[in-house]
């Protein structure tokens, strides 16, 4: 796994510095998605953010992307995934990925080879579709939507949906157990596409075995919160 | 008065006199690149000028004369200067990489060249996104010889699109979110208005069309937010020119935006359009007139009532405008009018766009090209019937189109009558296109078709040679291409010192793209054999083929782009070898063979 | 009716008749001699009194003011010296204005191509729309090199231009002052 990784940082980099005889601008930039406080009437509220940080050019980018959630009434770091990924374009509108993600909650960490595509499906639909190679192997498939109410007003819903593949009984993950996520943000655009504040909801819901696991703890399976947050790119 | 001081006097005058003369015959200009402060009334920005200023000056040349320009870069970064529209020495033409090595900061470079042309251009930096941020100014090369017009007096009216983001940071922004400045998208608001007007499954039925291309009928201008200027001034800065009534004024208009078209018109006032490009065309009186981005338009105007006539650009997507005023006194202003209704694109104009840019084989597609301008096989005003290939795959040949229902984005209530059949149509917009010009007061529009040389440069010759360049480009991924490939992943283009070189340009985007070629003239192809237009810039809109000729007469290498900045800069761009020629020997230096 | 009704009527009808007709020859354009009487008339060589030369080139006239005594006749000499086709035209402002549209309709027809004059078009003109080269007495249609005369009575008091009406050359500056003095 470090050998996989060393290689994909000597690439990612090599490709960058390597001079170009007509040397086109360098890309790079930081978009956060979400940067959120999800509420919760009865269980939790959870400080949640997803974002990129990337760095290429049109043949190749290094993406950096981080997620998480901070469960603040309970001070656990429920979830904190970082993914090192190369990103190169396959067609029109979509890359291939491969990458590294390395998990670090409070628990037991894990890391995963990364293999998947990202781009933007017909109809305007923006698709992640990733493979998790490791010992628990899972599959998750992410799609969003971004409705224009008017040229600074944005509603987006969003589906994510994690399919494991094998037990992972000491982070309560069972085979084939998927885990859905559904949300429906709106958004103003406040200053530029820099900075815009969001208001939604944000349904989560585990099935099957997780589901199971998750009821053993004597916690519910399903939540439903209302976010309030803000979305960055610079 | 002694009789010695008016000896001396006259000595004096006299050698005063016969300095300048000898000056006139070899002018020195200087001219210094700096940071500046760009002002816009709007917003405040860095941007870097010409002599302390933006715009900088405007050099005054004579056509005959030697020029020497030395320019001194104040910078902290590498600069050049590009004469555009300029026939000179290609070691002079001022592009990093292909004419020499750029200006270093604290350099200075002395740029030295024959004029051999009169007329209106302009320069600018070719490094960077310098331009964008300020760097253009005007030349004015004066006539040996007799104008076929006259005029009281003149003005330079310079345009450019001032915007509060640097150049390179709009260059990343595109490159992130591609529609980060397009605040121009259809809403939901607009699909149910036109569920009114066309019906909800018309309405769907065309949104389905674009989002299964993944492209944006409202793609007309990349970057939206900027501040036009009129010769630097914003209109609230109101840019004033002062006439005399009864006086004929020439107005020389330069295009120097990033990436904007301007629709030009003054109310009141009819324009003769009476120069394009720098070369004198045969007079044509016009009500409004469409500057693409870096061409240049001389019209001579008359205003005869003492009164202040506003004078109007509007930009092709309608998202900006500037005005300033032509009056009898400084202060005066006239109406200034409101903007129209944003333009939308049809299907006509996606024409040849609809496609993976990496792969369209045109063999394999079978279908034929829609709409060519090959003016030289058309009859005048004749237009082959186009025959496309419609989204949902079905083959459609133009007269097809009558007997059936349009697709959902062919609104033809908006095309005017029988647009697609009427002479009155510009042909170098597709039938039906959504950028079709029409002149604010119903009045007449000038048309690429209405350009014919005043003086045509060269015989009237045929080609000896034709190149197809595909004007192609993913605007997901915001990059732009000629033939698919980038700039830095392309051949030179080689040409022979000698030869005719037909360039068909096929349009395989939704944009309009004005191709630049550095150092030679690029006649324009209207089907008027001697009398085409002589031009340096040719604009192609979406959707349309276009083709323009060159006499190979200018050895070295030159530089060959879109001249919207952000497509230049992300690979529209071509370097041009021009091999043999009279001073072949001297021209292979290091630079060639390194080429 | 009786006579003298008859008699009224037919004077009337005559007189409307005899009113109406000039109006007519306005309205058609500025064919005819309906303007003969605005701007002067066709004059004979006998009453000439002075000859002008009048240069034209690329667009230009030379000279660009002259001075003519009211009740004259003037002989003018007009050489093309210029690559295109121009004309000389002697009217007032408002009459090249409207003589414009003519001399577009001359181009789009294919008749007046820049540097010369196609003649088949003209007949084709001629045939289809009633009139082709338009053949005045106060005006000449050059071709590049040619030389044309024309000899003009200035018998009225008006304020008088001469004018090249090919589409944009007027507003090139082709247009000359007629200064009359009485």
């Amino acid at each position: 796994m470090k050998c996989f990784i060393n290689t994909l940082t000597a690439i990612a980099f090599s490709f960058i510095i390597l001079p170009a005889a007509h040397a086109e601008q360098l890309i790079y930039g930081v978009q956060i998605e979400q940067l959120e406080h999800r509420y919760s009437d009865n269980q939790s509220n959870v400080l949640a953010w997803d974002g990129d940080a990337l760095i290429g050019t049109d043949e190749l980018k290094f993406v950096l992307r981080s997620e998480g959630e901070f469960e603040t009434k309970t001070d656990t770091l429920e979830s904190m995934e970082t993914q090192a990924r190369l990103q190169k374009p396959i067609s029109t509108f979509f890359d291939a990925v491969a990458g590294v993600r390395v998990d670090t909650p409070d628990g037991p960490d894990r890391v995963h080879g990364v293999l998947g595509v990202h781009g933007l499906a017909p109809q305007w639909f923006e698709i992640d579709a990733d493979l998790f190679i490791s010992k628990n192997p899972s599959f998750r498939f992410e799609a969003e939507y971004e409705a224009l109410i008017t040229n600074y007003w944005f509603l987006t819903p969003s589906i994510e949906f994690d399919l494991p593949f094998a037990d992972d009984r000491d982070i309560g993950i069972g085979a084939w157990g998927p885990k859905l996520e559904i949300g429906a943000r709106l958004s103003y655009d406040l200053i530029d596409r820099a900075v815009s504040p969001y208001v939604g909801v944000h349904y989560e819901r585990v099935f099957g075995e997780t589901n199971n696991l998750k009821e053993a703890e004597g916690e519910e399976g399903d939540g439903l919160y209302f976010v309030a947050g803000l979305k960055l790119m610079f | 008065m002694s009789y010695s001081r008016v000896c001396s006097g006259i000595v004096t005058g006299l050698v005063i006199s016969m300095l300048s003369i000898s000056s006139l015959q070899a002018g020195e200009y200087n001219l210094t690149v700096d940071p500046v402060t760009i002002d816009t009334g709007s917003f405040t920005r860095t941007g870097v000028g010409y002599n302390g200023a933006s715009p900088g000056p405007v050099l005054r040349f004579k056509e005959g004369e030697d020029v020497t320009i030395n320019v001194t870069n104040n910078l902290s970064e590498s600069t050049s200067i590009h004469w555009h529209g300029l026939i000179l020495p290609y070691q002079q033409d001022g592009v990093p990489g292909i004419s020499f090595d750029g200006i270093a900061p604290g350099e200075t470079f002395t740029y030295n060249f024959p004029i051999v042309q009169s007329g209106t251009y302009w320069f600018h930096s070719h490094t960077k996104f310098q331009e964008p941020d300020g760097a253009y100014g005007a030349i004015i090369i004066n006539s040996k010889g007799r104008e076929p017009y006259r005029y009281d007096r003149e003005y330079v009216v310079q345009l450019t699109d001032a915007h509060p983001h640097s150049g390179h940071r709009i260059m990343r922004n595109l490159k992130m979110m591609p529609d980060y400045y397009n605040r121009q998208q259809r809403t939901i608001s607009d699909f149910f208005k036109d569920s009114e007007k066309m019906g909800f499954e018309a309405a769907l039925r065309d949104r389905l069309d674009w989002g299964d291309m993944r492209m944006l009928p409202n793609d007309i201008e990349d970057v939206q937010g900027f501040t036009s200027l009129m010769n630097g001034k914003s209109s609230s800065q109101n840019w004033t020119g002062i006439f005399k009534p009864g006086e004929r004024v020439r107005l020389r208009f330069i295009n120097s935006s990033a990436m904007t078209y301007f629709d030009i018109r003054i109310p009141g006032l009819k324009m003769t359009v009476v120069q394009a490009d720098g070369n004198n065309v045969q007079p044509v009186p016009v009500d409004e007139f469409r500057i693409a981005v870096a061409e240049t338009y001389d019209v001579i105007v008359h205003p005869e009532e003492d009164k202040a006539y506003t004078v109007f650009a509007e930009s092709m997507g309608r998202t900006a405008s500037v005005r300033g005023t032509l009056s009898t006194k400084d202060g005066m202003t006239a109406d200034m009018p409101e903007l129209r209704e944003d333009p939308v694109l049809t299907m006509a104009d996606m024409g040849m766009a609809h496609g993976d840019m990496a792969g369209m084989d045109h063999s394999q597609m079978g279908h034929a090209m829609p709409a060519e301008m090959d003016h030289s096989k058309m009859g005048h005003g004749a237009m082959p019937a186009p025959s496309h290939k419609m989204p949902d795959g079905a083959m459609m040949s133009g007269d097809a189109h009558a007997g059936h229902k349009m697709p959902a984005g062919m609104d033809h209530s908006k095309m005017g009558d029988g647009a697609m059949m009427a002479d009155k149509s510009d042909p170098f917009y597709a039938p039906g296109s959504g950028l079709m010009p029409a002149a604010a007061n119903g009045g007449k529009f000038l048309s690429y078709d209405d350009l014919k040389a005043q003086k045509p440069l060269y015989p009237d010759r045929e080609a000896t040679r034709e190149i197809e360049l595909r004007l192609t480009g993913n605007m997901e991924r915001y990059i732009w291409s000629l033939n698919g490939i980038k700039f830095s992943e392309a051949e030179p283009i080689r040409l022979q010192y000698g030869e005719r070189l037909r360039f068909k340009f096929v349009n395989e985007t939704m944009m309009t793209h004005p191709m630049h070629l550095h150092g030679m003239w690029s006649i324009l192809d209207t089907g008027k054999g001697k009398w085409d237009p002589v031009k340096h810039v040719v604009s192609v809109s979406p959707g349309t083929t276009a083709y323009m000729e060159t006499e190979v007469d200018a050895p070295g290498q030159w530089a060959f782009h879109c001249h919207l900045s952000y497509h230049a800069n992300s690979g529209m761009f071509r370097k041009v070898i021009v091999e043999g020629g009279p001073k072949a020997k001297a021209a292979s230096n290091n630079m060639m063979q390194g080429g | 009716m009786n006579y003298d009704t008859k008699s009224i009527v037919i004077s009337t009808i005559a007189a409307v008749a005899l009113f109406i007709t000039p109006l007519e020859a306005f309205a058609a354009g500025s064919h005819g001699h309906g303007h003969a009487s605005k701007t002067g008339e066709a004059g004979s060589a006998s009453d000439v009194t002075s000859t002008i030369h009048i240069t034209m080139g690329d667009n230009f006239y030379e000279p660009l003011d002259i001075n003519v005594k009211e009740g004259e006749t003037v002989r003018f000499i007009v050489k093309n010296t210029g690559d295109f086709v121009h004309e000389f035209n002697i009217a007032t402002g408002e009459m090249h204005r409207a003589h414009a549209p003519e001399m577009m309709m001359m181009v789009e027809h294919g008749v007046l191509e820049p540097d010369r004059i196609n003649w088949d078009a003209a007949k084709k003109m001629q045939a289809s729309m009633g009139h082709g080269m338009h053949d005045e007495p106060n005006s000449v249609l050059l071709e590049p090199g040619k030389t044309g005369e024309i000899i003009w009575t200035f018998s009225n008091r008006a304020k008088l231009e001469f004018a090249c009406n090919i589409p944009g050359h007027y507003e090139s500056g082709m247009v000359g002052n007629i200064k009359l003095e009485h």
